[in-house]
Protein backbone atom coordinates (compact mmCIF):
# COMPACT_ATOMS: atom_id res chain seq x y z
CA UNK A 1 0.00 0.00 0.00
CA UNK A 2 2.50 2.25 0.62
CA UNK A 3 3.74 1.82 -3.05
CA UNK A 4 0.32 3.19 -3.76
CA UNK A 5 0.67 6.10 -1.61
CA UNK A 6 1.95 8.47 -4.62
CA UNK A 7 -1.07 7.83 -6.78
CA UNK A 8 -3.89 10.01 -7.04
CA UNK A 9 -7.17 9.03 -4.83
CA UNK A 10 -9.28 7.22 -8.19
CA UNK A 11 -5.86 4.99 -9.16
CA UNK A 12 -5.77 4.00 -5.96
CA UNK A 13 -9.61 2.81 -5.97
CA UNK A 14 -8.81 -0.15 -8.48
CA UNK A 15 -8.86 -3.56 -8.00
CA UNK A 16 -4.74 -3.63 -8.49
CA UNK A 17 -2.89 -7.10 -8.02
CA UNK A 18 -2.63 -9.08 -5.14
CA UNK A 19 0.83 -8.45 -5.03
CA UNK A 20 0.95 -5.17 -4.90
CA UNK A 21 -1.10 -5.27 -1.83
CA UNK A 22 0.08 -6.74 0.96
CA UNK A 23 -3.03 -7.89 2.31
CA UNK A 24 -2.16 -8.43 6.36
CA UNK A 25 0.57 -8.52 7.26
CA UNK A 26 2.15 -10.85 10.07
CA UNK A 27 3.89 -8.34 12.20
CA UNK A 28 0.34 -7.10 13.77
CA UNK A 29 -0.05 -10.81 15.12
CA UNK A 30 3.31 -10.92 16.16
CA UNK A 31 2.75 -7.58 18.71
CA UNK A 32 0.33 -9.85 20.46
CA UNK A 33 2.07 -12.65 21.26
CA UNK A 34 3.41 -12.08 24.61
CA UNK A 35 -0.49 -13.24 26.52
CA UNK A 36 -1.65 -10.98 29.21
CA UNK A 37 -2.75 -13.00 32.32
CA UNK A 38 -6.75 -13.47 33.34
CA UNK A 39 -6.71 -11.01 36.15
CA UNK A 40 -5.89 -8.53 33.72
CA UNK A 41 -8.49 -9.34 30.77
CA UNK A 42 -10.76 -9.64 34.45
CA UNK A 43 -12.35 -5.96 33.47
CA UNK A 44 -11.96 -6.56 29.61
CA UNK A 45 -14.36 -9.75 30.11
CA UNK A 46 -16.87 -7.74 32.55
CA UNK A 47 -17.38 -5.02 29.80
CA UNK A 48 -20.52 -4.38 28.31
CA UNK A 49 -18.70 -3.73 24.63
CA UNK A 50 -18.47 -7.35 24.58
CA UNK A 51 -18.83 -9.02 21.38
CA UNK A 52 -20.71 -12.79 20.84
CA UNK A 53 -17.30 -15.20 20.21
CA UNK A 54 -17.52 -16.53 16.50
CA UNK A 55 -17.85 -19.77 15.38
CA UNK A 56 -15.13 -21.69 13.01
CA UNK A 57 -17.53 -20.83 9.86
CA UNK A 58 -18.01 -17.19 10.86
CA UNK A 59 -13.98 -16.69 11.29
CA UNK A 60 -13.56 -18.70 7.99
CA UNK A 61 -15.99 -15.77 6.03
CA UNK A 62 -14.49 -13.00 7.73
CA UNK A 63 -12.15 -11.81 5.33
CA UNK A 64 -11.99 -8.29 4.96
CA UNK A 65 -9.40 -8.36 2.19
CA UNK A 66 -11.12 -10.07 0.17
CA UNK A 67 -14.05 -8.00 0.53
CA UNK A 68 -11.91 -4.63 -0.23
CA UNK A 69 -10.48 -6.35 -3.14
CA UNK A 70 -13.89 -6.95 -4.92
CA UNK A 71 -14.79 -3.96 -4.12
CA UNK A 72 -15.16 -1.94 -7.35
CA UNK A 73 -14.93 1.48 -5.79
CA UNK A 74 -13.00 2.39 -3.03
CA UNK A 75 -14.16 4.22 0.00
CA UNK A 76 -14.17 7.32 0.76
CA UNK A 77 -10.35 8.14 2.69
CA UNK A 78 -10.66 7.51 6.40
CA UNK A 79 -8.59 10.34 6.76
CA UNK A 80 -9.39 14.08 7.45
CA UNK A 81 -10.98 15.43 4.18
CA UNK A 82 -13.32 17.62 4.89
CA UNK A 83 -12.37 21.58 5.90
CA UNK A 84 -15.56 23.91 7.13
CA UNK A 85 -15.57 26.78 5.03
CA UNK A 86 -14.11 30.23 6.76
CA UNK A 87 -16.59 32.56 5.36
CA UNK A 88 -20.46 32.90 5.79
CA UNK A 89 -21.12 33.19 1.95
CA UNK A 90 -24.79 33.42 2.65
CA UNK A 91 -27.76 30.15 2.59
CA UNK A 92 -27.58 30.12 -1.13
CA UNK A 93 -24.37 29.18 -1.68
CA UNK A 94 -23.45 25.17 -2.04
CA UNK A 95 -20.63 25.61 0.51
CA UNK A 96 -22.51 25.66 4.28
CA UNK A 97 -21.31 25.56 7.25
CA UNK A 98 -21.71 22.97 9.41
CA UNK A 99 -24.25 23.04 12.43
CA UNK A 100 -22.85 24.94 15.44
CA UNK A 101 -23.41 21.51 17.33
CA UNK A 102 -20.64 19.80 15.23
CA UNK A 103 -17.28 19.42 16.64
CA UNK A 104 -15.58 20.07 13.29
CA UNK A 105 -17.52 23.47 12.95
CA UNK A 106 -15.61 26.86 13.42
CA UNK A 107 -18.46 28.25 15.69
CA UNK A 108 -17.79 24.92 17.89
CA UNK A 109 -18.43 25.34 21.78
CA UNK A 110 -18.08 22.38 23.63
CA UNK A 111 -20.25 22.28 27.15
CA UNK A 112 -22.03 23.16 29.33
CA UNK A 113 -19.85 21.66 32.15
CA UNK A 114 -22.30 22.96 34.63
CA UNK A 115 -26.05 23.68 35.84
CA UNK A 116 -26.12 27.40 36.83
CA UNK A 117 -27.17 27.44 40.43
CA UNK A 118 -29.79 29.72 39.64
CA UNK A 119 -31.45 28.11 37.13
CA UNK A 120 -31.31 24.91 39.35
CA UNK A 121 -33.23 26.93 41.85
CA UNK A 122 -35.50 28.19 38.79
CA UNK A 123 -36.04 24.79 37.74
CA UNK A 124 -36.86 22.84 40.49
CA UNK A 125 -38.43 25.25 42.84
CA UNK A 126 -39.68 28.87 41.23
CA UNK A 127 -41.29 27.52 38.00
CA UNK A 128 -43.75 25.64 39.42
CA UNK A 129 -44.42 28.19 42.53
CA UNK A 130 -44.63 31.16 39.44
CA UNK A 131 -47.68 28.84 37.90
CA UNK A 132 -49.18 28.14 41.42
CA UNK A 133 -49.06 31.78 42.61
CA UNK A 134 -51.08 33.31 39.70
CA UNK A 135 -53.20 31.05 38.91
CA UNK A 136 -56.17 31.92 37.70
CA UNK A 137 -59.01 29.16 37.60
CA UNK A 138 -61.33 29.46 34.61
CA UNK A 139 -64.86 27.08 34.87
CA UNK A 140 -64.95 24.52 31.91
CA UNK A 141 -67.35 26.17 29.50
CA UNK A 142 -66.71 30.00 29.95
CA UNK A 143 -66.49 31.96 26.65
CA UNK A 144 -63.48 33.24 25.60
CA UNK A 145 -63.37 37.17 26.43
CA UNK A 146 -63.34 39.30 23.72
CA UNK A 147 -59.97 40.72 22.97
CA UNK A 148 -59.22 44.13 22.89
CA UNK A 149 -58.14 45.59 19.48
CA UNK A 150 -54.74 46.81 19.91
CA UNK A 151 -54.93 48.16 15.67
CA UNK A 152 -57.01 51.09 15.22
CA UNK A 153 -59.33 50.60 12.57
CA UNK A 154 -60.19 52.66 9.51
CA UNK A 155 -63.47 54.49 9.83
CA UNK A 156 -65.09 53.47 6.61
CA UNK A 157 -65.24 56.95 4.92
CA UNK A 158 -63.46 56.49 1.82
CA UNK A 159 -63.81 53.72 -0.26
CA UNK A 160 -59.94 53.17 -0.43
CA UNK A 161 -60.15 52.27 3.36
CA UNK A 162 -61.17 48.62 2.14
CA UNK A 163 -58.47 46.56 2.79
CA UNK A 164 -55.94 48.89 3.83
CA UNK A 165 -53.75 47.36 7.11
CA UNK A 166 -54.86 48.30 10.27
CA UNK A 167 -53.17 51.19 11.86
CA UNK A 168 -50.66 51.38 14.50
CA UNK A 169 -51.73 52.16 17.93
CA UNK A 170 -51.61 56.18 18.61
CA UNK A 171 -48.74 57.46 20.12
CA UNK A 172 -46.36 54.98 19.46
CA UNK A 173 -45.02 52.51 16.49
CA UNK A 174 -44.31 50.20 19.25
CA UNK A 175 -47.14 47.55 19.39
CA UNK A 176 -47.10 46.31 23.39
CA UNK A 177 -47.48 42.56 23.83
CA UNK A 178 -50.56 41.63 25.45
CA UNK A 179 -50.30 39.68 29.04
CA UNK A 180 -51.47 36.26 28.81
CA UNK A 181 -52.36 34.25 32.10
CA UNK A 182 -49.48 31.83 33.31
CA UNK A 183 -50.30 27.94 32.39
CA UNK A 184 -47.56 25.35 32.63
CA UNK A 185 -46.55 26.09 28.95
CA UNK A 186 -45.22 29.67 29.34
CA UNK A 187 -44.12 30.01 32.81
CA UNK A 188 -41.75 33.16 32.36
CA UNK A 189 -37.95 32.39 32.19
CA UNK A 190 -34.99 34.37 31.54
CA UNK A 191 -33.30 33.95 27.67
CA UNK A 192 -30.89 36.79 27.45
CA UNK A 193 -29.19 39.65 29.20
CA UNK A 194 -27.96 42.19 27.24
CA UNK A 195 -25.38 44.82 28.45
CA UNK A 196 -24.69 48.11 26.62
CA UNK A 197 -22.12 50.80 27.43
CA UNK A 198 -22.46 54.13 26.85
CA UNK A 199 -18.57 56.00 26.11
CA UNK A 200 -18.43 59.52 25.15
CA UNK A 201 -15.63 60.00 26.07
CA UNK A 202 -14.15 57.82 23.32
CA UNK A 203 -14.57 60.64 20.82
CA UNK A 204 -11.75 62.21 22.63
CA UNK A 205 -9.60 59.38 23.58
CA UNK A 206 -9.89 55.99 22.05
CA UNK A 207 -8.49 54.81 25.09
CA UNK A 208 -12.09 54.82 26.82
CA UNK A 209 -13.47 52.64 24.38
CA UNK A 210 -10.34 50.00 25.21
CA UNK A 211 -11.33 50.02 28.87
CA UNK A 212 -15.07 49.88 27.91
CA UNK A 213 -14.13 46.68 25.72
CA UNK A 214 -12.33 45.34 28.31
CA UNK A 215 -14.55 45.40 31.27
CA UNK A 216 -17.38 44.07 29.04
CA UNK A 217 -15.42 41.04 27.93
CA UNK A 218 -14.37 40.64 31.49
CA UNK A 219 -17.95 40.59 32.89
CA UNK A 220 -19.73 38.34 30.33
CA UNK A 221 -17.00 36.43 28.74
CA UNK A 222 -18.09 37.67 25.18
CA UNK A 223 -16.55 39.50 22.80
CA UNK A 224 -18.36 43.28 22.66
CA UNK A 225 -19.11 44.82 19.47
CA UNK A 226 -18.73 48.59 19.38
CA UNK A 227 -21.92 51.08 19.16
CA UNK A 228 -22.01 54.28 16.91
CA UNK A 229 -23.42 57.56 17.86
CA UNK A 230 -26.88 57.66 16.27
CA UNK A 231 -27.13 61.71 16.16
CA UNK A 232 -25.72 64.88 15.60
CA UNK A 233 -25.90 67.05 18.94
CA UNK A 234 -23.77 69.53 18.67
CA UNK A 235 -23.76 70.52 22.58
CA UNK A 236 -23.03 67.28 23.17
CA UNK A 237 -19.95 67.40 21.12
CA UNK A 238 -21.15 63.89 18.84
CA UNK A 239 -21.54 63.29 15.88
CA UNK A 240 -23.49 60.41 13.62
CA UNK A 241 -21.21 57.83 13.44
CA UNK A 242 -18.83 57.79 15.44
CA UNK A 243 -17.96 55.25 18.11
CA UNK A 244 -18.86 55.88 21.46
CA UNK A 245 -20.26 52.75 23.51
CA UNK A 246 -20.07 49.00 23.50
CA UNK A 247 -22.72 46.24 23.74
CA UNK A 248 -22.80 42.39 24.28
CA UNK A 249 -25.74 39.82 24.99
CA UNK A 250 -25.01 36.91 26.66
CA UNK A 251 -27.73 33.62 26.67
CA UNK A 252 -28.89 30.32 28.63
CA UNK A 253 -26.37 29.60 31.07
CA UNK A 254 -23.85 32.73 30.79
CA UNK A 255 -27.09 34.93 31.41
CA UNK A 256 -27.95 33.26 34.59
CA UNK A 257 -24.31 33.37 36.02
CA UNK A 258 -24.59 36.88 35.26
CA UNK A 259 -27.54 37.35 36.98
CA UNK A 260 -26.51 34.92 39.96
CA UNK A 261 -23.39 37.55 40.35
CA UNK A 262 -25.15 40.75 40.54
CA UNK A 263 -27.60 39.08 42.89
CA UNK A 264 -25.57 37.85 45.50
CA UNK A 265 -22.31 39.63 45.38
CA UNK A 266 -22.82 43.41 43.38
CA UNK A 267 -26.16 44.25 44.58
CA UNK A 268 -25.93 43.82 48.42
CA UNK A 269 -22.27 45.70 48.06
CA UNK A 270 -23.92 49.02 46.73
CA UNK A 271 -24.09 51.71 49.39
CA UNK A 272 -27.00 53.19 50.74
CA UNK A 273 -28.70 51.22 47.26
CA UNK A 274 -32.91 50.69 47.90
CA UNK A 275 -33.17 48.14 45.20
CA UNK A 276 -34.19 48.43 41.41
CA UNK A 277 -37.09 50.74 40.42
CA UNK A 278 -39.88 49.24 40.49
CA UNK A 279 -41.12 51.33 37.58
CA UNK A 280 -38.70 49.71 35.02
CA UNK A 281 -39.74 47.43 31.99
CA UNK A 282 -41.02 48.17 28.69
CA UNK A 283 -44.11 46.79 29.26
CA UNK A 284 -43.61 43.33 27.20
CA UNK A 285 -42.17 41.76 30.24
CA UNK A 286 -37.90 42.89 29.51
CA UNK A 287 -36.83 44.81 32.89
CA UNK A 288 -33.62 47.35 33.02
CA UNK A 289 -31.12 48.40 35.52
CA UNK A 290 -28.03 50.73 35.38
CA UNK A 291 -24.80 50.12 37.31
CA UNK A 292 -22.62 53.49 37.69
CA UNK A 293 -18.29 52.94 37.94
CA UNK A 294 -18.15 52.43 41.17
CA UNK A 295 -21.08 49.53 40.97
CA UNK A 296 -18.56 48.08 37.98
CA UNK A 297 -15.62 47.92 40.41
CA UNK A 298 -18.04 45.51 42.82
CA UNK A 299 -17.88 42.78 40.17
CA UNK A 300 -15.37 39.90 41.03
CA UNK A 301 -13.78 39.82 37.31
CA UNK A 302 -12.89 43.75 38.28
CA UNK A 303 -12.05 42.95 41.26
CA UNK A 304 -9.30 40.97 40.82
CA UNK A 305 -7.79 43.09 38.16
CA UNK A 306 -8.42 46.36 39.73
CA UNK A 307 -5.53 47.84 39.29
CA UNK A 308 -5.79 47.27 34.77
CA UNK A 309 -8.66 49.80 34.97
CA UNK A 310 -7.15 53.03 35.04
CA UNK A 311 -9.19 55.41 37.99
CA UNK A 312 -11.96 57.57 35.85
CA UNK A 313 -11.87 55.39 32.93
CA UNK A 314 -14.09 52.76 33.81
CA UNK A 315 -17.82 53.34 32.29
CA UNK A 316 -20.99 52.37 33.66
CA UNK A 317 -23.34 50.47 32.04
CA UNK A 318 -27.31 49.39 31.50
CA UNK A 319 -28.35 45.82 31.94
CA UNK A 320 -31.44 44.66 29.95
CA UNK A 321 -32.94 41.71 31.37
CA UNK A 322 -34.99 39.78 28.38
CA UNK A 323 -37.59 37.79 30.23
CA UNK A 324 -40.24 35.43 28.24
CA UNK A 325 -42.80 36.90 30.56
CA UNK A 326 -45.73 38.99 28.60
CA UNK A 327 -45.99 41.73 31.36
CA UNK A 328 -43.79 43.80 33.36
CA UNK A 329 -45.52 42.57 36.63
CA UNK A 330 -44.93 38.72 35.19
CA UNK A 331 -41.08 39.55 34.74
CA UNK A 332 -41.08 41.44 37.96
CA UNK A 333 -42.61 38.34 39.34
CA UNK A 334 -40.09 36.46 38.49
CA UNK A 335 -37.02 38.70 39.29
CA UNK A 336 -38.08 38.83 42.56
CA UNK A 337 -38.14 35.72 43.13
CA UNK A 338 -34.91 35.13 41.75
CA UNK A 339 -33.97 37.64 44.55
CA UNK A 340 -33.63 40.74 42.94
CA UNK A 341 -34.90 43.81 45.32
CA UNK A 342 -37.12 46.05 43.86
CA UNK A 343 -38.53 49.90 45.41
CA UNK A 344 -40.63 52.60 44.71
CA UNK A 345 -43.76 53.03 43.07
CA UNK A 346 -45.05 50.31 40.84
CA UNK A 347 -46.07 51.02 37.86
CA UNK A 348 -47.40 48.50 35.17
CA UNK B 1 5.06 24.77 34.81
CA UNK B 2 3.63 27.95 32.97
CA UNK B 3 6.82 28.48 30.51
CA UNK B 4 6.62 24.95 29.43
CA UNK B 5 3.01 25.14 28.67
CA UNK B 6 3.02 28.75 26.60
CA UNK B 7 5.72 27.21 24.82
CA UNK B 8 4.13 24.15 23.97
CA UNK B 9 1.19 26.56 22.96
CA UNK B 10 3.32 28.79 21.01
CA UNK B 11 3.98 25.78 18.98
CA UNK B 12 1.01 24.69 18.55
CA UNK B 13 0.11 28.14 16.83
CA UNK B 14 -2.29 28.71 19.20
CA UNK B 15 -1.97 32.14 21.26
CA UNK B 16 -2.71 31.33 25.27
CA UNK B 17 -5.50 33.31 26.60
CA UNK B 18 -3.62 34.54 29.54
CA UNK B 19 -5.86 36.94 31.99
CA UNK B 20 -4.87 40.53 32.16
CA UNK B 21 -1.61 40.34 34.11
CA UNK B 22 1.08 42.70 34.40
CA UNK B 23 3.54 42.27 31.44
CA UNK B 24 6.54 42.18 32.66
CA UNK B 25 5.78 38.29 33.82
CA UNK B 26 5.24 37.30 30.21
CA UNK B 27 7.91 34.90 29.12
CA UNK B 28 9.85 35.88 26.28
CA UNK B 29 10.02 33.93 22.72
CA UNK B 30 12.68 31.00 23.15
CA UNK B 31 15.29 29.93 20.84
CA UNK B 32 14.23 27.99 18.18
CA UNK B 33 16.70 25.48 16.65
CA UNK B 34 15.48 24.20 14.40
CA UNK B 35 13.69 27.21 12.34
CA UNK B 36 15.16 29.21 9.22
CA UNK B 37 12.32 31.90 9.58
CA UNK B 38 13.83 34.94 11.41
CA UNK B 39 12.88 35.18 15.17
CA UNK B 40 10.22 37.79 15.77
CA UNK B 41 11.03 40.32 18.42
CA UNK B 42 10.02 40.11 21.80
CA UNK B 43 6.30 40.87 22.65
CA UNK B 44 7.69 43.87 25.25
CA UNK B 45 10.26 45.14 23.35
CA UNK B 46 10.36 48.82 21.90
CA UNK B 47 11.10 47.47 18.05
CA UNK B 48 7.83 44.71 18.41
CA UNK B 49 5.94 47.63 20.33
CA UNK B 50 6.62 49.98 17.09
CA UNK B 51 6.38 47.61 14.53
CA UNK B 52 2.61 46.83 15.55
CA UNK B 53 1.71 50.32 16.56
CA UNK B 54 0.85 49.62 19.98
CA UNK B 55 2.72 52.16 21.53
CA UNK B 56 1.23 54.89 20.11
CA UNK B 57 -2.09 56.55 21.08
CA UNK B 58 -4.44 56.50 18.38
CA UNK B 59 -6.23 59.94 18.27
CA UNK B 60 -3.54 61.26 20.82
CA UNK B 61 -1.47 64.30 20.29
CA UNK B 62 1.28 63.86 22.23
CA UNK B 63 3.66 60.68 21.14
CA UNK B 64 4.00 59.19 24.71
CA UNK B 65 4.47 55.39 24.40
CA UNK B 66 1.33 53.63 25.88
CA UNK B 67 1.18 52.49 29.41
CA UNK B 68 1.63 48.47 29.76
CA UNK B 69 -2.12 47.98 30.85
CA UNK B 70 -3.22 49.54 27.83
CA UNK B 71 -0.71 47.30 25.74
CA UNK B 72 -2.26 44.48 28.04
CA UNK B 73 -5.88 45.21 27.05
CA UNK B 74 -4.86 45.44 23.15
CA UNK B 75 -3.36 42.21 22.91
CA UNK B 76 -6.00 40.58 25.30
CA UNK B 77 -8.52 41.66 22.66
CA UNK B 78 -6.47 40.87 19.86
CA UNK B 79 -6.33 37.37 20.57
CA UNK B 80 -9.94 37.30 20.26
CA UNK B 81 -10.13 38.79 16.97
CA UNK B 82 -12.03 37.30 13.86
CA UNK B 83 -8.54 37.05 12.48
CA UNK B 84 -7.16 34.76 15.60
CA UNK B 85 -9.51 31.97 16.07
CA UNK B 86 -7.90 28.73 15.78
CA UNK B 87 -8.66 26.41 13.08
CA UNK B 88 -11.38 24.30 13.38
CA UNK B 89 -10.93 20.82 14.84
CA UNK B 90 -9.83 17.77 12.76
CA UNK B 91 -11.92 14.48 12.59
CA UNK B 92 -11.26 11.20 10.97
CA UNK B 93 -14.73 8.82 10.68
CA UNK B 94 -14.37 6.97 13.87
CA UNK B 95 -13.65 10.09 15.79
CA UNK B 96 -16.18 12.10 13.86
CA UNK B 97 -18.70 9.21 14.68
CA UNK B 98 -17.91 8.70 18.25
CA UNK B 99 -18.56 12.56 18.97
CA UNK B 100 -21.96 12.29 16.49
CA UNK B 101 -23.11 9.61 18.95
CA UNK B 102 -22.21 11.15 22.17
CA UNK B 103 -23.59 14.58 20.82
CA UNK B 104 -27.13 12.83 20.03
CA UNK B 105 -26.83 10.97 23.72
CA UNK B 106 -26.94 14.07 25.20
CA UNK B 107 -29.68 16.14 22.89
CA UNK B 108 -31.60 12.89 24.24
CA UNK B 109 -30.95 13.20 27.86
CA UNK B 110 -31.58 16.79 27.59
CA UNK B 111 -34.89 16.06 26.19
CA UNK B 112 -36.17 13.43 28.56
CA UNK B 113 -35.40 15.77 31.22
CA UNK B 114 -37.12 19.01 29.72
CA UNK B 115 -40.18 16.48 29.42
CA UNK B 116 -40.01 14.93 32.08
CA UNK B 117 -39.90 18.33 33.85
CA UNK B 118 -42.85 19.99 32.05
CA UNK B 119 -44.77 16.90 32.56
CA UNK B 120 -44.21 17.60 36.27
CA UNK B 121 -45.79 21.39 35.57
CA UNK B 122 -48.76 19.95 33.64
CA UNK B 123 -49.98 17.46 36.09
CA UNK B 124 -49.40 20.21 39.12
CA UNK B 125 -51.95 22.42 36.99
CA UNK B 126 -53.97 20.03 36.37
CA UNK B 127 -54.41 18.77 39.62
CA UNK B 128 -54.98 23.09 40.95
CA UNK B 129 -57.82 22.61 38.33
CA UNK B 130 -59.41 19.73 39.62
CA UNK B 131 -59.23 21.30 43.28
CA UNK B 132 -60.70 24.61 42.07
CA UNK B 133 -63.30 23.06 40.47
CA UNK B 134 -63.98 20.59 42.93
CA UNK B 135 -63.88 23.74 45.52
CA UNK B 136 -66.50 26.38 43.27
CA UNK B 137 -68.88 23.38 43.36
CA UNK B 138 -68.87 22.84 47.09
CA UNK B 139 -71.09 24.83 49.38
CA UNK B 140 -68.38 25.57 51.97
CA UNK B 141 -67.96 24.97 56.03
CA UNK B 142 -70.66 26.03 57.95
CA UNK B 143 -73.83 28.19 56.43
CA UNK B 144 -71.68 29.54 53.67
CA UNK B 145 -72.95 29.47 50.17
CA UNK B 146 -71.95 27.73 47.17
CA UNK B 147 -68.05 28.36 46.03
CA UNK B 148 -67.21 30.68 48.84
CA UNK B 149 -63.93 28.88 49.82
CA UNK B 150 -63.15 28.63 45.82
CA UNK B 151 -63.42 32.80 46.32
CA UNK B 152 -61.09 32.67 49.22
CA UNK B 153 -58.32 30.58 47.57
CA UNK B 154 -58.15 32.58 44.59
CA UNK B 155 -57.62 35.44 46.12
CA UNK B 156 -54.73 37.40 44.16
CA UNK B 157 -53.86 40.59 46.73
CA UNK B 158 -50.28 41.28 46.74
CA UNK B 159 -49.01 38.57 44.79
CA UNK B 160 -47.57 41.20 42.09
CA UNK B 161 -46.64 43.57 44.55
CA UNK B 162 -43.49 44.36 46.11
CA UNK B 163 -43.77 42.52 48.78
CA UNK B 164 -45.06 39.55 47.23
CA UNK B 165 -41.87 37.07 47.45
CA UNK B 166 -40.49 36.94 50.65
CA UNK B 167 -37.12 37.40 50.84
CA UNK B 168 -35.97 34.46 53.04
CA UNK B 169 -37.65 32.13 50.04
CA UNK B 170 -34.99 33.70 47.06
CA UNK B 171 -31.65 31.80 48.43
CA UNK B 172 -30.31 29.93 45.76
CA UNK B 173 -29.90 26.61 46.22
CA UNK B 174 -26.54 25.05 46.94
CA UNK B 175 -24.69 21.63 47.12
CA UNK B 176 -23.72 22.85 50.76
CA UNK B 177 -27.07 24.99 52.22
CA UNK B 178 -26.19 26.61 55.53
CA UNK B 179 -27.09 25.23 58.66
CA UNK B 180 -29.22 28.48 59.36
CA UNK B 181 -31.00 29.08 56.63
CA UNK B 182 -31.75 32.80 57.36
CA UNK B 183 -29.90 35.20 59.71
CA UNK B 184 -32.85 37.12 60.99
CA UNK B 185 -30.77 39.10 63.86
CA UNK B 186 -28.39 40.59 61.38
CA UNK B 187 -27.65 44.01 61.84
CA UNK B 188 -25.37 46.15 59.54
Amino acid sequence: MASLRGLSRPVRGLPLSQISRQPYCCSIRCASSSQPSAAELKDLEDSGLRAPPLNEDEKKDFRPWKRQVDRKFGLPSGRYSYHPPKFDRGPLHPVQSPPSSDPTARDYVPGPFNLPRLRQTYLSTVASDIMTLTYLHTPPGTPDKEASQRLREWDGSSPYHKNRPLRAPRGSPVLPLRERDINFTNIPEIKEISIASYVPAALQDMDHLLVARTMLLAITGTTPEITKTKADVAQWRIRSGEKAGVKTTIYGNAAYEFLDRCINIVFPRIKDWKGIKASTGDSSGNLAWGFTPENMRLFPEIEVNASVYPPKMLPGCRVFVKTSATSDRQARLLLQAMGVPFHGQVRD
Amino acid sequence: MSSTLTTALRGLRLTPFLPIRPSVTLPSIPSRPLSTTSVPLNKMSPQYLAAKGLNKKSKAKNNAPRQPNFINMLRHLAVLSPRRIPAPLRMARNRYLRHWTIHRAWLMYRRKEREAREKVWMRQYQSMNHACEELRLTSGPGSRDEGSLFRTALEKWGVYGLKGVPIEYTRAQTETPARVAWNHDWKR
